[in-house]
């Protein structure tokens, strides 16, 4: 009886522990996955380098997480957008959806080029990559609106953003407006490809969504002073 | 010099004496004002002349030939000597040889298939993603690779007065069995056989919407969409032949409706198609003559068979009768008849088959082999066959495939055009050329 009570009054610990989502003690450093860092020979290192160096081969690192890789096509941007589009946590199918995007935006983009004249070919983009990259550049809105309490009453305060806030607004607009603005019967890799292709030539409903923003920001201008950072 | 067209060459005479007294020198060939002339009075001198000052030219390009493109690499070859006298001289750009005269120099280049061809010798049987690269490139080129030519040389060396040979084309998933088979049906077609191809065995025995009892046999099950579907198909591909082939026995469809002896066989097809309820019956008729007339002396023709998924026919089937008890395949008269086909016990064609697990039904996915596909009923009816293994690309291949996404524009990522993308592309599809086409798609 005493050797099941001293059992029961044992801590609890996990079978299991999770290392990333815990709170890693400043001391530990990031990794860094990219290998040409690595190939650089020791007489061509900058000095911060060399000291980077130093500090890594004294200090402990953190584990890399899943999406990370050393390949050449690895792309910290799509991969954020690929988080974003993520639904309850099944990333094969949210990478699956962005592969086709991009695997849409090419054919459609080097059907034309292969279709065009000589002239107006060197004018098509076909790369969807830059494609991505330009859209979401021309997603991205240059000033936000906050709400401000003064005097009782809320006020909508226009505020400069930080780079990762337009980044968040741009991808989550272009997710948003897929998802619901859209017919119902496309699947989401059409319409994700029909609004970046819309967006890259700035036209379409998410970069008309940014024009309003900012259209709402300058009717604001007077409020501008309730900021106080 | 003694100029001649059409008498064989004279005998040197001994000497020619000129009004100065002094002998002339008697020769073969000579050069006046830029021309070689010989004593045929053909070109064929002055070009030897002209192939060789150009082969002296370029043959530092030749030692180069690795770091140029595909498309200057495809001119480069064009200027091999043993290109024949014509291509030399002919102003329009080249194209490769046709399927006839495709041989081993051309391994791994591609060749264009002609726009026209598309509707007429493929209505069905290319595969899905291949479909729409050809879309997209607004051409359609397809890889001269060993499994096809080695078919090809059979194809051309066979005796066609024996009973068929059956080819069999294996290997793992995406390794190019549909695509060989494919460019040995355009070959046949080119050549002017009549070509019977069943784009995928497997269509047949599974999703059937609709199994009417068999009117012919009682206890058979017919296949009304699907029969009419590949006769529509089949109509397009053999236009020409339809009219040529007459009907050797009277065929009855019901009270009302028969087909008489010697009517042309379109006309048998053209019924088929309207008349959906009875169009299984049809093709079981049409593959009966195709299979009598075949081999036969006046007006006869060559029949090539081409099926793909072969494996489809013995098996088994997700079909349910009304009653819920499965469906066995030689219980469906498509497949009762196509399997009289297979057979080997009629001449003047060939069959060409492929093995596929990706539509097969209850075959786990790692197995590639015929033995383990066809199953022993299969393999026993199958036998004996050639076997022709479809391998995964050889470096060789490989490095055409790439330069060939280069050429058409469709590599667009930056880094998939340096050394470490490539090799990097090497590592993720090993060498496979489906998961290669999948893994450029996007990059």
């Amino acid at each position: 009886m005493a050797a099941s009570l001293t059992g029961l009054l044992k801590p609890w610990t996990p079978r299991v522990l999770l290392v990333r989502w815990s709170r890693y003690n400043p001391y530990y450093l990031e990794p860094g996955p990219r290998k040409e860092v690595y190939h650089i020979p020791e007489t061509e290192l900058t000095p911060e380098q060399k000291e980077e160096r130093e500090l890594k081969s004294v200090r402990p690192i953190k584990a890399a997480t899943n999406s990370v890789t050393s390949s050449v096509f690895n792309d910290p941007v799509l991969s954020k957008f690929v988080n974003m589009m993520m639904k309850d946590g099944d990333k094969i199918i949210a990478k699956g959806i962005i592969t086709q995007t991009l695997e849409n935006m090419k054919r459609k983009q080097v059907e034309k080029y292969h279709k065009a004249p000589e002239g107006k070919k060197a004018e098509i983009e076909c790369n969807p990559y830059a494609i991505f990259h330009q859209a979401l550049e021309n997603c991205k809105p240059v000033i936000g609106l906050t709400s401000i309490q003064k005097g009782g009453k809320f006020y909508q305060v226009p505020i400069p953003l930080t780079d990762n806030r337009r980044r968040f607004l741009a991808m989550k607009w272009m997710i948003t407006e897929c998802r619901d603005n859209k017919h119902r019967r496309t699947l989401m890799y059409e319409k994700l490809s029909q609004e970046l292709l819309a967006a890259f030539s700035k036209e379409g409903n998410v970069v008309k969504r940014k024009h309003e923003l900012h259209k709402m920001a300058e009717s604001n201008r007077a409020y501008a002073h309730y900021r106080w950072w | 010099m003694l100029f001649n067209r059409s008498l064989p060459a004279p005998a040197r005479p001994s000497s020619i004496t000129t009004l100065d007294g002094s002998d002339s020198e008697y020769v073969d060939n000579y050069k006046y004002l830029g021309v070689w002339l010989d004593c045929k009075l053909s070109f064929q001198t002055h070009i030897k002349h002209l192939q060789s000052k150009i082969k002296s030219r370029i043959s530092f390009l030749f030692c180069n030939k690795a770091s140029f493109t595909y498309a200057a690499k495809h001119t480069l070859v064009k200027l091999t000597p043993s290109i024949t006298v014509p291509s030399v001289l002919s102003p329009k750009p080249h194209i490769l040889p046709t399927t006839a005269c495709q041989s081993e120099q051309h391994l791994g280049q591609y060749y264009t298939v002609p726009p026209s061809h598309f509707h007429t010798v493929f209505p069905h049987g290319l595969p899905p993603r291949y479909q729409q690269q050809v879309k997209t490139f607004n051409e359609g080129c397809v890889m001269v690779r060993q499994p096809a030519l080695e078919l090809i040389s059979h194809l051309k060396r066979a005796d066609y007065s024996k009973p068929t040979l059956r080819y069999l084309l294996y290997g793992v998933k995406g390794s190019g069995k549909t695509m060989s088979l494919c460019h040995t049906v355009h070959y046949c077609s080119t050549q002017g056989w009549l070509v019977l191809h069943i784009p995928d065995a497997h269509l047949w025995v599974k999703n059937c919407k609709e199994l009417l009892p068999s009117s012919y046999h009682a206890s058979r099950f017919d296949q009304p969409i699907q029969a009419s579907n590949w006769l529509r198909n089949f109509r397009t591909t053999n236009e020409h032949f339809l009219s040529k082939i007459k009907l050797r026995q009277r065929y009855v469809w019901t009270k009302r409706e028969s087909t008489e002896e010697g009517r042309p066989l379109g006309e048998l097809v053209d019924m088929g198609v309207s008349r959906v309820k009875s169009s299984s019956d049809v093709v079981g008729a049409v593959l009966k003559e195709l299979r009598l007339q075949a081999g036969g002396t006046e007006g006869g023709f060559r029949l090539a068979v081409a099926v793909d998924g072969v494996n489809g026919l013995w098996g088994r089937t997700t079909l349910k009768k009304e009653d819920k008890s499965p469906v066995a395949p030689e219980e469906l008269t498509l497949v009762h008849n196509l399997r009289k086909m297979i057979n080997n016990d009629w001449c003047g064609g060939a069959v060409i088959a492929t093995l596929s697990q990706t539509g097969s039904l209850y075959a786990p996915s790692s197995a590639y082999l015929p033995q383990e596909l066809l199953g022993e009923e299969g393999f026993d009816s199958m036998d004996p066959f050639v076997p022709v293994p479809v391998s995964l690309y050889s470096e060789k291949e490989f490095e055409s495939c790439y330069l060939y996404y280069l050429d058409r524009h469709w590599l667009q990522h930056p880094h998939s055009q340096t050394e470490e993308g490539k090799k990097e592309l090497i590592f993720l599809s090993n060498r496979n050329p489906s998961v290669l086409e999948r893994l450029c798609a996007f990059l």
